[in-house]
């Protein structure tokens, strides 16, 4: 389990990143934590040419007050966001998120911006982040650009981030007061979500998506339509799906995923409710 | 072969408190830095594809896998081993001495990352509940104990009366 | 909760530390880093290998090119089967014994590829990194075709044979016998009942996984080999055979292992290659396994379906049982490996069941390949125990009742099972009582009729089984031990075998300190180095309390003895009238009149003149013990509580209770780590761990991502109940149990779960461990009856 070689260079600016990710081109990728990156590369299915490691760029660890919302440096690691008293207080549902990804080693060393970037369906915090409706800040060679996060997942594992682009933030809306949860069904604590929903409810607004219920995380909007219209927390939860292209592996049938979508849809909403 | 344009980069990282510099390959792991260069094999490599746990250190103050770590990223990092929890003469830590005590270990292959995440955890929350302690165990693998000693010995080490079952009281 | 204390044991050495939690010595330098693995082990001029391996089940090789690997920087050599197989003289194991050439074997695929996995060429390298890198520039031609996987596909009428040149793909079979009286018994029974039952395959998987360091010395012609082992005499035979080399000129080091759970038992081909090359190159070789080898390609267990017939009177007694098994044991399974004689032997466990008919089938498939895994013969149990409920709910009776109706009680003793196995010294009974007892069974009915009624979904299970431990037939039937005191008085005893993680520094230190009245701390225990020990076969089977702390213990009463009889001329006493405790011999009843082990060992080895005539000189004993059974039976009951999620499927364990009697304990801690060890190992086998493979022979669990151990946060914890009944077959009354945990368990979870399911209410819910598909873990193991 050793990887292919590469290049190697640390960069020590966001913009030195950029430079360094446009010189090199297709085959160069960004190095933040390593944590989505490196088992990749260790079962030789990514074999970047050269690593342009970030891990450096401290001045994107941070979480800020920024008025309507949270803003999030892009190197800020899952144990930062599970332990930030300003997002407990204004984005419960994203602190609570990153204290359930993986287990302790990972969320020392792993970054939201890593796993966002990384696109990964079954990941966590794509997901809590979609529904939240948070804002993603894009660097590129031409400055910056914001994209909400319901329209950067694009396919498996592929987002609307062009690849001399680099994520620097994630502005979350502040969300104080309102009804929250996130349902994760797995075998074992530590694992990726077999099905997972992140929910919210205030004032007669919600939002929901979904987590490894198809090649992107899904933004449940048939969910949070039925509940704008009146219908009960059971029979919004009967449309948890769909959105959904749930694919059938070795821990869940099709029927079995779409099953617990409904289930924990349901219990997400009751609990966001209560 | 890995190369820069500014040469192959060197790290400096301190280990145990001493000042180590190398030139690793840029894909050489952390682990196998610690291991090879170093010749630290208490830091142990399990599944390499960060599951088992068994390479924890600390990074920095935190506990994380060595093998999902490349040694260049480790650029400027303190890093403590398992070498680095006990003292020269062979006197155990708290922790060391819990495990011990405990019956928690067997084989002794994972104990050196169960050591340094009981460690952490005990730092971050000196008098942890039963579910605590399993969450903060949940990113290293045993395959002898059934958990069932090390769970005791964090309860020890956290200074909790535990019943010859591993109930604290 | 212990029952029965042993007695202390007369004239054979006080129990100072024999049943005391005595803290492991072994600790020390394992929790600090300083324990010596194999992969730990470096020598000057080391090279690296790595193994190109079949990423297809089963094909024809058409060509294999090195070249380009063999042309990368670093590269010392690329190997393949066309260098090594014509190398290998014979390829038995002493477990075997001669004639065990006759399984399939090669180091290196050469014509053909016959599981995933398959190793094709070894690189050897200046680091692991380069010989990884030149795996990836051989290119290996294959033609696939469709492989064999599944039993069933294994016996299909047309299915090809996974090892040419055999007639069909059974790899052993014990034919159905013809039983006039048995049919007689189903013909008239009140009740049959039959039921099939699967077991997914599952794993070993030991944190370390296989790793050696083979050392070939052309100007000595000498071979020396670190390996992660659990016997090294056994690879020190088998690498002498195999490569002609005679065994006194090779030394096998086995130094800490990190588990083995039965996967190191035997050498696997691979680790031959790594012999091979380094002995063609004459440079030292490290191969260390890396985790998705092991997954892969390190030798896989369980994978077996048996269906069985129990013929049930109008009491509830059961008159007879018929089982039919069938194991799946892949391509190249290790020695010893199919288990289907001693599931047969077995099957009536721990209840009186009169006759039993048995037939199963080994079967060869294009997967990798069966070891023996802790408790190999444990579907009997697996099987049985899942039947005892699933009879009881067609019955409508309770589980446990059916059990107390059928178990062989204490006052049944000594009692002979249907297949002729003798129980003598065991409390079955006494242990299904302890342990429905520790978990207060008839309050749990009463809690989970009131959890119902809310909607909740709890269960209990239970799983009582008879172990046979410290076998002893074969190369097994032995160990030996050469304990001597040193001319300071300190104590070494060196042991055939060695541990593998079940502390034998401790336990036999223990053993040995009591019998020689030392204190602990003076004995030091020497293992797993064949140029200082004597032969052993290694650790397995539950062996190493019984026989090898037997060989502990009688060479340690050899050396007692003569310690005391030179006490005896020295103090001018009689031998049977001195005591010998903590160092020192005294004469009963004048504590002043004695004298100290150090200075019997000083005239012992110092001042031969003061020996009695004629003896001769030194403390020391060499000592080869056989125990007088061939089984040593202890048995346990283990009870299951479990909460399923009616909804979605999910388990969850919420107690487990183990009723252990595994005669005098040694060290308790080390008796209950070894029964948690195996517990969760079962937990894990029934509830998160499979090795599953699609129909083209992709295994699909090759990294710790797909095969799900247990962690921390999965399991219980595990209450313990202790009886202790005495072995008769051993001087220490002890019992092995070192597989227990791993064969009680299964069963405990499954019935547990089916206990739980909404449908047990009306009494007609089954139970049976399937295959799992894609569906609720619950339903999974839960299923309703017709």
């Amino acid at each position: 389990m050793i990887p292919a070689a590469f290049d190697y260079k640390r960069a020590s600016s966001a913009a030195e990143a950029i430079s360094l990710i446009g010189e090199y081109g297709e085959d160069a990728k960004f190095l933040a934590g390593g944590h989505s990156l490196l088992p990749l590369m260790k079962l030789r299915l990514a074999q970047p040419t050269v690593l342009v490691d970030i891990g450096k760029l401290t001045d994107l660890s941070y979480i800020r007050d920024a008025g309507d919302h949270i803003a999030v440096g892009a190197l800020t690691r899952h144990r930062d966001v599970e332990t930030s008293d300003l997002l407990k207080q204004h984005a419960p549902l994203l602190a609570h998120t990153a204290g359930e990804v993986g287990d302790p080693q990972v969320r020392h060393r792993g970054t939201i911006g890593g796993s966002i970037a990384h696109a990964d369906p079954a990941s966590d915090l794509p997901a809590t982040t979609l529904a939240l409706g948070a804002t993603y800040v894009l660097q590129g060679p031409n400055g910056t650009r914001e994209i909400a996060a319901a329209d950067f997942y694009q396919g498996f594992l592929t987002s609307a981030m062009a690849a001399d682009e680099l994520l620097t933030e994630i502005k979350v809306p502040k969300m104080d007061g309102a009804g929250w949860s996130f349902q994760k069904f797995n075998r074992r604590a530590q694992d990726w979500a077999i099905v997972g929903v992140a929910a919210w409810r205030r004032n007669g607004d919600s939002g929901v998506a979904l987590v490894n219920m198809g090649n992107t995380p899904i933004l449940a909007t048939s969910v949070t339509t039925a509940l704008s219209g009146g219908a009960s927390i059971a029979e919004a939860a009967e449309q948890a799906v769909a959105e959904a292209e749930p694919q059938a592996d070795l821990n869940a049938s099709i029927e079995y995923r779409t099953h617990l979508a409904k289930v924990l849809v349901r219990r997400a909403l009751e609990a966001a409710s209560s | 072969m890995a190369d820069t344009t500014v040469g192959i980069p060197t790290v400096s990282v301190t280990v145990n408190g001493v000042l180590r510099r190398g030139t690793p390959e840029p894909r050489k792991t952390l682990a196998d830095f610690l291991r090879d260069d170093c010749e630290l094999t208490g830091t142990h490599l399990g599944c390499e594809h960060g599951v088992c746990g068994a390479c924890t250190i600390f990074m920095d103050g935190e506990a994380v896998r060595s093998c999902l770590v490349f040694a260049v990223q480790a650029e400027g990092a303190d890093i403590t081993t398992i070498e680095g929890l006990s003292a020269p003469d062979g006197t155990l830590s708290v922790v060391q001495k819990a495990m011990n005590e405990a019956h928690g270990l067997q084989c002794g292959f994972c104990t050196p990352g169960f050591v340094v995440s009981i460690t952490a955890l005990l730092r971050d929350n000196p008098d942890p509940s039963d579910e605590e302690i399993r969450q903060g165990l949940s990113g290293n693998l045993c395959r002898c104990t059934g958990y069932q000693g090390i769970i005791k010995a964090v309860k020890i080490a956290a200074g909790q009366s535990v019943d010859a079952n591993g109930k604290a009281h | 909760m212990t029952d029965t204390l042993a007695a202390p044991t007369a004239n054979t050495g006080g129990a100072r530390f024999v049943g005391q939690r005595v803290q492991r010595r072994e600790d020390l330098r394992l929790v600090t880093g300083h324990g010596r693995y194999t992969d730990d082990v470096v020598v000057p001029g080391m090279l690296h290998a790595a193994f190109l391996r079949s990423d297809i089940a089963r094909g024809v090789i058409n060509s294999i090119d090195v070249s380009a690997a063999r042309q990368l920087d670093g590269v010392v050599a690329v190997f393949t089967g066309a260098d090594f197989n014509a190398e290998i003289r014979e390829h038995w194991v002493d477990f075997e014994g001669p004639g065990g050439d006759a399984s399939p074997f090669r180091v290196l695929a050469d014509t053909d590829v016959r599981f995933a996995g398959d190793p094709i060429a070894v690189v050897i390298a200046t680091s692991r990194y380069i010989a990884e890198d030149a795996c990836e520039l051989i290119e290996v031609d294959i033609e696939p075709s469709t492989p064999v996987i599944g039993a069933d596909a294994a016996l299909a009428a047309d299915a090809p044979v996974v090892h040419a040149g055999r007639a069909d793909n059974i790899a052993g079979a014990i034919p159905a016998a013809a039983d006039p009286v048995l049919d007689e018994i189903f013909a008239n029974a009140a009740h049959v009942i039959t039921e099939t039952i699967d077991q997914n395959r599952y794993l070993c998987v030991p944190m370390e996984t296989r790793g050696i360091v083979s050392q070939w010395d052309p100007f000595n012609q000498e071979l020396t080999v670190h390996i992660s082992t659990q016997g090294p005499h056994g690879v020190r035979a088998y690498i002498g055979r195999a490569l002609g080399i005679p065994e006194n000129r090779i030394r096998v080091i086995m130094k800490d292992v990190g588990g083995g759970f039965g996967q190191k038992m035997f050498m696997i081909p691979d680790e031959v290659a790594v012999v091979l090359a380094g002995k063609r190159l004459g440079r030292p070789v490290k191969w260390i396994e890396d985790r998705r080898e092991n997954l892969m390609s390190g030798l896989h267990a369980r994978d077996d379906r048996m269906t069985v017939s129990f013929a049930v009177d109008d009491t509830f007694h059961i008159l007879g049982v018929k089982c039919d098994l069938i194991e799946d044991v892949g391509s190249f399974n290790a020695a010893g490996s199919s288990s289907i004689g001693f599931v047969g032997l077995l099957f009536p466990g721990p209840y009186k069941i009169p006759r039993v008919g048995f037939s199963a089938k080994a079967v060869f498939t294009n997967t990798c390949g069966r070891c023996s895994y802790r408790g190999p013969w444990m579907m009997e149990t697996a099987a049985r125990e899942q039947m005892m409920d699933i009879a009881a709910r067609r019955l409508g009776i309770d589980p446990l009742e059916f059990r107390r109706i059928n178990v062989i009680t204490s006052a049944e003793l000594p009692y002979t099972t249907a297949a002729g196995l003798v129980y003598d010294a065991v409390s079955i009974d006494g242990s299904l009582e302890q342990a429905v007892s520790m978990v207060g069974y008839e309050a749990f009915r009463a809690e989970q009729a009131a959890a119902r009624a809310q909607g909740r979904f709890i269960g209990l299970g239970l799983g009582l089984y008879v172990e046979p431990s410290g076998i002893a037939m074969g190369n097994m039937s032995s160990e030996a031990a050469i304990v001597s005191i040193s001319v300071n008085g300190d104590v070494t005893a060196v042991m055939s075998s060695g541990s593998h993680g079940q502390s034998l520094e401790t336990t036999v230190a223990q053993v040995v300190a009591d019998r020689l009245g030392v204190d602990f701390e003076r004995v030091t225990v020497v293992q797993g180095d064949t140029a200082a020990t004597p032969f052993g076969p290694g650790t397995g089977g539950s062996r190493s309390a019984v026989i090898l702390n037997g060989a502990a213990s009688q060479a340690s009463g050899d050396v007692r003895t003569k310690m005391l009889e030179i006490a005896a001329h020295v103090l001018e006493a009689a031998t049977d009238d001195l005591e010998l405790e903590a160092g020192n011999i005294s004469v009963r009843g004048t504590p002043s009149k004695g004298i100290s082990v150090t200075e019997v060992a000083r005239i012992a080895y110092l001042r031969p003149q003061e020996l009695p005539p004629g003896m001769s000189l030194g403390l020391e004993s060499h000592a080869r013990y056989t125990p007088n059974a061939p089984f040593t039976f202890s048995n346990s009951c283990h009870a299951c509580v479990v909460e399923v999620d009616a909804v979605t499927g999910g388990v969850k364990v919420l107690r487990f209770i183990v009723s252990e009697d595994c005669g005098v304990m040694i060290n308790p801690d080390v008796v209950e780590g070894q029964i948690a060890g195996g517990v969760v190992q079962g937990i894990g086998g029934v509830l998160y761990e499979e090795m599953a493979y699609d129909m083209s022979g992709n295994p699909m669990n090759t990294t710790f991502v797909d095969y799900l151990l247990p962690t921390a946060t999965e399991v219980p914890i595990i209450e313990y109940g202790h009886i202790e009944t005495r072995s008769s077959t051993n001087p220490g009354g002890f019992k092995g149990m070192g597989e227990g945990g791993a064969i009680g368990s299964p069963p405990a979870v499954i019935n547990a779960v089916a206990d739980a399911s909404p449908t047990s209410s009306t009494g007609r819910s089954s139970s049976r461990c399937r295959r799992r598909t894609s569906a609720p873990p619950s339903t999974l193991l839960a299923d309703p009856a017709e």
